[in-house]
């Protein structure tokens, strides 16, 4: 325990009441927390209000060289909702979204578990390999899954081939069939290793007490991990499932590299439906807009729904 | 020699090659050495550099800009991407406001950039009206609209198809196919010989002239149009499209299984090299200039082997024109101009450099008509194809905006996207051509709204 000496105390009141006395700690934290908001204001708030202007105007090239922006009020909000492809692309969506985050939780907690084992070496090595698809750039790993599924001359084909479990080859990007789900595991395989180091993270940080308690009152591996593992990780999961979700949702290079929405609608997903909306000819900024909102609005809905429900549960 | 001399010897040049176009005797050797016309000429203004946004071809584009370089003494900068995010990349640098003196356009893409302000006329500049007399019929009906010249071409390509002559022999079949019927029939025979597990590679890929420009060359070459002259669709029901969609869409796996899945994946380009690994017995119709991958012994196993064919029946196919265009983001008009004829038109030396360059290194067709009929056509592509073959299926070309005419309009873009989608969920089997057609005649309301 600190002691204060009296004269210092007296020093300390003098200086509250006089010109340079000491800020509250309110203020303090206000003033410290300024710089980084006016970043995030700069940086992140002012792209999006400005995109939110331009979905209630009609924006194209010229409009945008000579910044006269028309008003037209949900004009582009409702050609987007009307539009049959939205829907398609928003279904494409979800089904990537819900593939690829349940996936990657559940993998996330198998993998972290299994290299949070110490006594094992190679968790060790492991550990730092996991981390290798992570350091790839979105593009290039959708280019490199490309050559892999490539039809006639696709490493997935020849292993199959080669080990005789198929005659023909697959089409495994070509088909409408697989196409969204040869996209999906690319995107898993390189965002996985996210998901492992918070999950890893926050299992060290589970007090081994609290094994050894349950395991003096009987509880084995899989109840061990059920009450006790898994509750603490909630808060964890729950991050990962926003992240995941969020980004999920807005999956974009591996489309571009692998499908380009192909075959047919059968890959196209909301953010390549912006992006065409908006950088193809007839370059609608406004409708491109208008749609990335719809995608920025669901994607906050279902942030405070995840918050809802998993992170909630935890802290009570 | 001084920088005087030349231009005096220009100025005699130009005029004895002014009054040569006046009284419209520019015959084929008008391609080559018209060193005194305007292009020679420097313009009054000064720049200290230029730039140019383009797709990538080679390294045409380094070459002529050291050219123009060492020539004027201007730098020129280059933006260059693939050939399906051009449109993109032009389109933000625009609304960036960015300076962008020259860029290029396919036909397709063209008319929404004039819709949308990014091209200048050219037809008041020194020497327009000379190129404009040269011009090919494609690269008229792309490059002059509403009576005003747009741009200058940057090559012209004609539909043909391609057979490999060795498995052609292997199967004991004298001569391609002279009708559909044949067509199937051969391919049927190479599938159940076991020649070929997939005889034909088509070029369905995504894009805009990819797989619409099989759809519409099929369509034009069994007589049939996508529009009337008044621009109403022709996609109803027994119509040629919609019947020719039945037949292209049987040729798939769910019907004869004779198509290359593959197909549906490739441009140009890929499917040209893709048909140099030997496995397909045809492949097309598409750009003629395929041959000079699929015959290149440094892209493909089978060079040589590769031969072209004309379209069954009369023969009819569709050819197309891409543009060079000045940008009405230029930082100079005249300057613009000058490089603008570099890319599309004669340098200083009053050669057709690019146009003659990209026949004789790429297989390209000219938008011009004098070098259409000059040398550099009949031996620039000799190494990879039958000249006079490919000629002689040239000559039954028409534009591809005769076979689609929403070419010129600006919501033909959109529509084209949803072309792509719907015949490819056509040709995958998740719906038949009827659902298809249906689907885009509704599509094409839906475009004009997005415009």
């Amino acid at each position: 325990m600190t002691v204060v000496a009296p004269q210092m105390a007296v020093a300390r009141h003098k200086r509250r009441r006089g010109f340079g006395r000491e800020m509250s700690a309110g203020w303090f934290a206000f003033f410290m927390n300024v710089p980084t908001l006016l970043f995030l204001v700069l940086v992140l708030a002012w792209p999006v209000i400005y995109a939110g202007y331009l979905s209630v105007h009609r924006v194209g090239l010229a409009q945008l060289r000579r910044g006269e922006f028309p008003f037209t009020g949900w004009e582009n909000y409702g050609r987007v909702l009307e539009d049959p492809l939205f829907w398609t692309a928003l279904q494409n969506t979800v089904i990537f979204t819900a593939v690829t985050v349940s996936t990657e939780v559940v993998l996330a907690v198998m993998i972290a578990l299994l290299i949070n084992q110490t006594g094992v070496w190679t968790s060790r090595l492991t550990r730092l390999l996991i981390l290798l698809p992570y350091a790839i750039p979105p593009i290039a790993n959708g280019l490199i899954w490309a050559f892999m599924y490539s039809f006639q001359f696709g490493f997935l084909n020849r292993i199959l081939f080669t080990l005789g479990l198929t005659q023909d080859p697959v089409n495994w990007a070509g088909n409408p069939e697989t196409a969204l789900f040869a996209v999906t595991v690319p995107y898993i395989w390189r965002t996985l290793p996210f998901a492992i180091i918070l999950v890893h993270a926050a299992l060290q940080g589970i007090p081994r007490e609290l094994y050894e308690q349950a395991a003096v009152d009987g509880a084995r591996a899989w109840r061990r991990f059920w009450h006790v593992t898994l509750p603490l990780l909630r808060p964890v999961i729950a991050v990962i499932l926003i992240l995941r979700t969020a980004f999920a949702f807005a999956v974009f290079e591996e489309i571009l590299a692998i499908t380009q929405g192909g075959p047919g609608d059968a890959t196209w997903v909301a953010a390549w439906y912006s992006y065409k909306i908006t950088f193809s000819p007839p370059n609608n900024f406004g409708m491109g807009s208008a749609s990335a909102f719809i995608l920025a609005l669901m994607i906050g809905v279902m942030a405070l729904v995840y918050l809802r429900a998993v992170y909630r549960r935890v802290t009570l | 020699m001084s920088d005087d001399v030349i231009r005096k010897w220009a100025l005699s040049r130009r005029r004895v090659l002014g009054a040569a176009a006046g009284l419209g005797v520019l015959g084929p050797g008008a391609a080559f050495g018209q060193a005194g016309g305007p292009w020679s000429q420097a313009p009054r203004s000064k720049v200290d550099r230029l730039n140019f946004v383009v797709w990538t071809y080679g390294d045409i584009y380094t070459r002529i800009a050291k050219q123009f370089e060492a020539d004027w003494g201007v730098k020129v900068d280059s933006t260059i991407s693939s050939f399906n995010d051009h449109p993109t990349k032009l389109a933000t640098m625009f609304a960036a406001g960015e300076k962008i003196d020259v860029s290029q356009s396919s036909p397709f893409s063209f008319p929404n950039f004039i819709g949308q302000g990014l091209v200048e006329p050219i037809d008041d500049l020194p020497g327009a009206a000379e190129y404009t007399k040269d011009f090919t019929a494609f690269t008229k009906q792309v490059a002059v609209v509403k009576g005003k010249t747009m741009g200058l071409p940057y090559f012209s390509a004609v539909w043909v198809w391609n057979y490999y002559a060795d498995m052609m022999e292997k199967l004991k079949i004298d001569k391609p196919f002279s009708t559909y019927d044949e067509f199937i029939e051969h391919c049927v025979k190479a599938k159940k010989d076991g020649v070929s597990r997939y005889p034909v590679l088509w070029v369905a890929g995504v894009g805009l002239e990819q797989l619409p420009g099989t759809w519409y060359q099929m369509t034009w070459n069994r007589g049939g149009t996508f529009f009337d002259k008044q621009g109403n669709h022709m996609l109803g029901a027994g119509s040629i499209a919609r019947e020719t969609l039945k037949w292209w869409a049987n040729t798939f796996e769910k019907g004869l299984d004779i198509s290359d899945p593959e197909s549906l994946k490739v441009q140009f380009t890929t499917s040209a090299k893709a048909f140099g690994a030997g496995k397909n017995l045809y492949r097309g119709p598409n750009h003629h200039y395929g041959l000079n991958v699929a015959n290149d012994p440094a892209q493909s196993p089978i060079a040589g082997k590769v031969k072209v064919h004309g379209s069954p029946g009369d023969g009819k196919t569709i050819g197309v024109t891409h543009v060079y265009f000045l940008s009405s983001a230029n930082r100079d008009k005249e300057w613009a101009w000058k490089l603008l004829q570099y890319l599309g038109g004669r340098t200083k030396d009053g050669n057709y450099t690019q146009a003659i360059g990209l026949a004789k290194d790429a297989m390209l067709g000219s938008g011009y008509s004098s070098v259409m009929n000059s040398d550099a056509i009949k031996q620039g592509w000799a190494p990879w194809g039958d000249v006079s073959a490919i000629l002689k299926i040239w000559d039954q070309a028409a534009y591809i905006g005769e076979a689609c005419s929403s070419v010129y309009q600006p919501w033909h873009f959109p529509w084209t996207d949803q072309l792509n989608i719907e015949v490819q969920k056509c040709l995958t089997g998740q719906i038949t051509a009827d659902q298809c057609c249906d689907n885009l005649i509704k599509g094409i309301a839906d475009a004009k709204r997005k415009v």
